[in-house]
């Protein structure tokens, strides 16, 4: 062996013989070579001590032009003006390891001319990038990116996200104001607490007052702002929410204790309005942080549907906007490209995936003649084809259409911790307002009665009412999440676990998809080598099963003289003086062979010259823990229908084997939505599992869509509750979780109403001196994230 | 005890404290936390030369607001 020596500039070893040497130095490729010449040149040198030992990905050198990233087209999508009017783009970066990657791809961006802004992320390896068009332009941009080693692609930055994190931004700044001012008057609080019982003078007092005043002013009015919001829009809509009730109690007890402070008498209450205010919106922070950035349909287009076509003008192809190809164009596409319009084939021919209607995974083969529908995915075609209608009027436009229905219309059910909210602020509000007029009547001063009454809000503060919620879901998240359960939303928790009804997609969700070989039936002894080059030299999944079935580990190559795919029937094949048979019965009799037997399954015949030498069943296997996730749901008076594109047989079989009673076949993906629907209608809750694209609009139209984590894009996108480990055990954990959770909400709720059912009439009675309101605070909200902790380490050990 | 002295500790501690809040406040809607690799690498490579390039950047954004965007 000789020995080893790492490249210069990505590290990896390589045998010093292959090596380009170049004086001190060693490269494994003119590609690693170039960047570093280039990055010593350019003065970045440095960048190879930060890096250390960490192995790079040698640069490749075939990339597509990059003038494509100028396009009008390209830049109306991905580029945008900023308010300076710089161009910003966001960009994916292809080949960061480490942070010294981050740092070189920073400073080759900085150091160009133009360049206002570069900001690179390495968590995520987005990059943020602002410039003046006028100077540079995105092309250049990333062929500097290319030059250093690394590639550059441009991606939609969802505004969805942006926005989410905006939002969580804003909350966290509000929070650091509120945790800030409250920590301080905490100290302050003490030394008041510690005078009320030792005793202290008036003036002393005074200037505690006001420090807290000081401090509790930004805590109302900049953190408390969202409450005076929600209490707004609440009034607007004649809803008594919680906010009100923060609002009201936070402002009257701040007023109040302005006019104790100016008259220097009584005991000032600044403490409780920065302490509420706090607990709250920490309360709705965490709410804030498990919120779904919900997928909206600009989304999924932009995601998912190029902007761009290709169209035939006087015999050149051309880029063409998606919205503006016209009937009767001639759109091109090429295999594995998505067809964007409906159509008419006019020259070409190839099999098509046309799985995003149907379900079923089967190619489908299209000559001259025949129509093509948007949607579906050309395998191997090369194919021109006359557009019937413009993109408005296609099929796919119509299903985004029906998509962006379903998401509208999805259902939301209340959760439990806002009906009760409102409930709990107006008996609140009506207590307080009681409690005032009854010490007032009953003589006391005004200063006394108005105390009281704001004892009572001040006590009843729901800061372990807004916890409650948030920290049991929280729980509930972190849990899945250990298990590969992603729920996108926390309240999705709560609403799984009321759900009644489950609907099921057959294929690829109860079964495995793929059909597999259960019996082998040999007629006469053959070359099993020319089975084996038959079958694998066809995608079709039959095809498939029965390959994998005779795959052996050594295997003769062999070369066919011709080799024709007869479509839905099979393949045939000639080899030297063999002619080689594989398919279904019908291909058999085509070719006047007798067949004789039958069976339920799926038969796939294999002849030679004439004769039928092997006979295989082949059957789609039901995955492992259907039958005892079946039974457990079955077990939770939970509905199971089973929902497929399938046949009639093929559906019934997989229903009896797991004892799922309602089944219903052949259905289109607009009947599976409108069957869910109908359910709806009948009141039911329904949970939807499927995987595929023919099942997105029944996935968004349910009440809770899941999705396995081999699904396609699209319907991970629609989904609510993805299963990253594609097995039905995760969707039994899944409604074990919700459940779980749904009982720890229950419990933190009525602990939380408990301490406020004890602690209410001893405000109500006058009972509550301010140290006794900020502790039963405290204790009452720490209650409540201690239950939920608890949940945490009895799953922990589970 | 001399109720000025409290006020004046009070007083100064609090403004002190609220100096720093803003700073933080500033840090966060400037971004800098927004990627925590990044913000614990900084400590490791942060030297003279990149604090040059922070400030010429700002420069060349002044020149080039200027030279493009003429108010």
């Amino acid at each position: 062996m000789s020995n080893k020596i790492a490249c210069s500039h990505c590290h990896l070893e390589f045998s010093e013989e292959v090596m380009i040497k170049d004086d001190e130095h060693y490269f494994c490729c003119n590609g690693c070579q170039g960047v570093f010449h280039l990055l010593s040149d350019e003065g970045y040198d440095s960048f190879y001590a930060k890096a250390g030992d960490i192995k790079l990905t040698p640069p490749t050198e075939q990339y597509e032009d990059s003038s494509n990233f100028d396009a009008p087209a390209f830049y109306d999508r991905f580029v945008k003006v900023n308010s300076d009017g710089f161009r910003e783009v966001s960009l994916i970066i292809e080949g960061i390891h480490c942070s010294a990657c981050v740092w070189l791809n920073e400073k080759a961006l900085h150091n160009m001319d133009g360049i206002v802004e570069a900001n690179i992320n390495f968590t995520n390896n987005k990059a943020n990038i602002v410039w003046a068009d006028e100077v540079t332009k995105l092309s250049q941009i990333i062929d500097m990116i290319r030059a250093i080693g690394y590639n550059a692609y441009p991606y939609d930055a969802q505004i969805q996200e942006s926005h989410a994190n905006k939002e969580r931004k804003d909350y966290y700044l509000r929070m650091a104001v509120a945790i800030f001012a409250s920590m301080n008057i905490m100290w302050i609080a003490v030394a008041q607490y510690a005078g009320y019982f030792s005793g202290m003078t008036q003036n002393i007092k005074t200037i505690l007052n006001v420090a807290e005043w000081i401090l509790a002013t930004p805590v109302l009015f900049y953190s408390g702002w969202i409450f005076f919001r929600g209490a707004y829009y609440g009034m607007k809509t004649k809803v008594v929410n919680m906010d009100i009730l923060v609002a009201t109690g936070a402002s009257l007890t701040y007023i109040y204790s302005i006019y104790i402070t100016l008259f220097k008498e009584g005991e000032a209450y600044f403490d409780s309005v920065s302490m509420i205010i706090t607990f709250v919106l920490i309360g709705k922070f965490l709410e804030v942080l498990s919120k779904k950035n919900a997928a909206d349909t600009l989304d999924i287009m932009g995601k998912h549907i190029p902007s761009e076509i290709n169209i035939l003008q006087n015999n050149t192809i051309v880029p063409c906007k998606l919205t503006e190809a016209k009937i009767g164009d001639i759109v091109v596409v090429k295999s594995g490209e998505k067809v964007l319009l409906d159509g008419e084939i006019v020259k070409g021919s190839g099999s098509f995936d046309e799985s995003s209607l149907t379900g079923e995974s089967e190619a489908i083969h299209k000559k001259i003649g025949d129509s093509v529908i948007s949607g579906t995915v050309s395998i191997d075609a090369d194919i021109h084809f006359r557009a019937s209608k413009d993109f408005e009027h296609s099929t796919l436009s119509h299903l985004v259409h029906l998509l962006d229905n379903a998401m509208a219309k999805k259902p939301k059910i209340e959760q439990l911790a806002n009906t009760l909210s409102e409930y709990f602020s107006t008996v609140i509000l009506v207590l307080a307002v009681f409690t005032f007029i009854v010490w007032w009547l009953w003589p006391h001063s005004f200063e006394v009665a108005f105390m009281v009454g704001i004892s009572v809000i001040v006590i009843a503060c729901p800061c372990a009412l807004a916890l409650a919620t948030p920290v049991a879901t929280l729980v509930g998240l972190s849990i899945g999440a250990k298990r590969g359960i992603l729920f996108k939303e926390a309240a999705q928790l709560e609403t799984m676990a009321k759900i009644d009804t489950l609907v099921v997609d057959k294929t690829g969700t109860l079964t495995a998809g793929k059909p597999t070989v259960c019996k082998e039936n040999i007629v006469k002894e053959f070359d099993k080598n020319l089975l084996y080059a038959l079958t694998s030299s066809s995608k079709h999944p039959i095809s498939q099963g029965v390959s994998k079935f005779v795959e052996e580990e050594e295997f003769k190559v062999y070369n066919f003289d011709s080799f024709i795919q007869h479509q839905a029937l099979g393949i045939e094949a000639k080899i030297e003086n063999t002619t080689l048979l594989g398919g279904n019965a019908k291909l058999m009799q085509m070719h006047g062979i007798e067949i004789s037997y039958e069976s339920e399954k799926t038969l796939f015949f294999f002849a030679l010259n004439g004769k039928v030498v092997a006979i295989y069943e082949l059957e789609d296997s039901i995955k492992s823990g259907a039958k005892s996730l079946v039974e457990d749901l079955q077990s939770k008076n939970i509905d199971i229908v089973m929902l497929t594109g399938d046949t009639k047989n093929a559906a019934l079989n997989v229903a009896h084997s797991l004892g799922i009673e309602s089944v219903l076949f052949e259905q289109s993906p607009e009947q599976k939505a409108d069957f869910i629907t109908t359910l709806h209608t009948q009141d039911k809750k329904v949970v939807m599992v499927g995987d595929g694209i023919n099942d997105i609009l029944a996935l968004s139209s349910a009440d809770i869509g899941i999705v396995m984590g081999s699904g396609s894009d699209i319907a991970v996108d629609v989904s609510d509750v993805i299963l990253l480990q594609d097995s039905l055990e995760a969707l039994k954990d899944a409604f074990k979780i919700s459940r779980t959770t749904y009982g720890l909400v229950k419990q933190n709720l009525a602990l939380s109403l408990v301490y406020n059912g004890i602690t209410i009439p001893l405000a109500m009675g006058g009972y509550i001196i301010p140290l006794i309101a900020a502790i039963s605070m405290s204790v009452s909200s720490l209650l409540v994230v201690g239950n939920s902790l608890r949940i945490k380490l009895q799953w922990k050990y589970n | 005890m001399d109720g000025w002295l409290i006020a004046m500790m009070l007083g100064g501690s609090i403004f002190l404290g609220g100096l720093a809040l803003l700073a933080f406040l500033w840090a966060v809607k400037n971004g800098q936390f927004d990627d925590e690799e990044k913000f614990l690498n900084a400590t490791k490579y942060d030297t003279e030369a990149d604090l040059n390039d922070a400030v010429n950047l700002e420069r060349k954004k002044e020149k080039l607001k200027k030279e493009y965007r003429p108010e």
